[in-house]
């Protein structure tokens, strides 16, 4: 199919976020959790105009997909949830930004990964 | 300049799962410049020395909860020399009333009873005028599920409505018991968006009230009687 032109085509945010966990997480656990909660949180038809996806997830960070407009929309669906994999954990945005390349560079490759046992 | 984001009700051990110093090194990494560890007047309070890694203010608070309202005032003129922040825990139309209509509160939380908001015209006018900020609890957004999750969300924003109209003060707080209930200030704030609240309002309400209660309240606890308060004393000259 021929690619649409760039004034037609959807306009994108990427959102970089880190997974606090007491134990690592897989990507299709996070997959699990994550559309169930845009669903009850939002429904069939607000989850349609946000177009949530799963880029990259590489415990504790990944990328987000959403469209421009429902980045809050999307931050308030990965804040509502509480577990994954069966493990308590949450979902700490670390920031937005129009291409995944800069959303790695800015937000995901300086960062190191909060241990929390270090802590306990 | 960056905003200094406060949550003024973290719960810590006992009355959370987790200890201060854990939830102080989360709530630094979630990028909180300061947290009000307010456990519940009924259960213990926690007294702990900080770890020397954590760079960040904390400061002593008290959730007070009250079976009768006629206890409360008691309870509110006990702590209000000894902690920083005073949160009441609300819950019925009485207790909701006698929080928001006496000055030393500075925080009504969780006013919804199980009827409605808890909050009305009347509460939301006294609130403004005693100066008493209304506390969003945005974790039972998180909590809750289906249906008692609706019936939040529409309290919320009615509560929104008034607060705006009457000019009460306005928090969000994360009433977190243990560290994986704790959130970002600006994912709060993205849950706040969901009842309506606009990112400059959620903004103020984790930076600048928050902070102006605690200095307003650590100024009073430098006065000598209302109205006087000591600015220098003659040693420091």
């Amino acid at each position: 199919m021929k690619t649409l032109p760039p004034t037609l085509r959807p306009q994108r945010r990427y959102i970089a976020f880190e997974v606090i966990s007491e134990n690592s997480v897989s990507r299709e656990g996070l997959l699990r959790e994550i559309f169930p909660a845009a669903s009850s949180l939002l429904g069939d038809l607000v989850s349609s105009q946000c177009e949530i996806r799963l880029l990259d997830f590489n415990y504790p960070f990944g990328i987000l997909r959403c469209l421009r407009g429902s980045e809050e929309l999307t931050r308030a669906v990965l804040s509502i949830i509480t577990s994954i994999d069966g493990n308590q954990a949450f979902i700490h945005v670390l920031g937005v930004s129009g291409t995944i390349r800069a959303a790695t560079e800015k937000y995901i490759e300086k960062r190191e990964a909060y241990e929390v046992h270090s802590h306990i | 300049m960056p905003h200094k984001y406060y949550d003024l009700c973290v719960h810590a051990y006992p009355d959370g799962e987790h200890n201060c110093s854990q939830m102080l090194a989360m709530s630094q990494h979630l990028g909180y410049s300061g947290i009000c560890i307010s456990n519940h007047s009924d259960s213990e309070s926690c007294e702990e020395v900080l770890s020397s890694n954590v760079q960040l203010e904390m400061c002593s608070g008290i959730e007070v909860r009250v079976s009768k309202p006629s206890k409360l005032h008691g309870l509110v003129g006990k702590y209000r020399t000894k902690k920083d922040v005073i949160i009441v825990h609300g819950g019925t139309e009485s207790i909701n009333r006698a929080a928001v209509e006496n000055p030393s509160v500075d925080i009504l939380n969780h006013p919804f009873t199980s009827k409605d908001s808890g909050i009305n015209h009347v509460l939301a006018k006294a609130a403004a005028e005693n100066n008493v900020a209304l506390a969003f609890n945005v974790d039972i957004l998180i909590k809750l599920k289906g249906g008692k999750r609706v019936y939040a969300l529409s309290n919320f924003r009615r509560n929104l409505q008034l607060a705006r109209k009457y000019d009460v003060p306005m928090l969000l707080t994360s009433n977190a018991a243990s560290l994986y209930d704790l959130r970002a200030p600006r994912d709060l704030i993205a849950l706040a968006g969901l009842f309506g609240m606009t990112i400059e309002e959620g903004n103020l309400a984790l930076s600048d009230i928050p902070a102006a209660i605690i200095s307003r309240n650590r100024r009073l606890a430098n006065s000598v009687r209302d109205g006087v308060r000591v600015i220098e004393r003659e040693g420091d000259m």
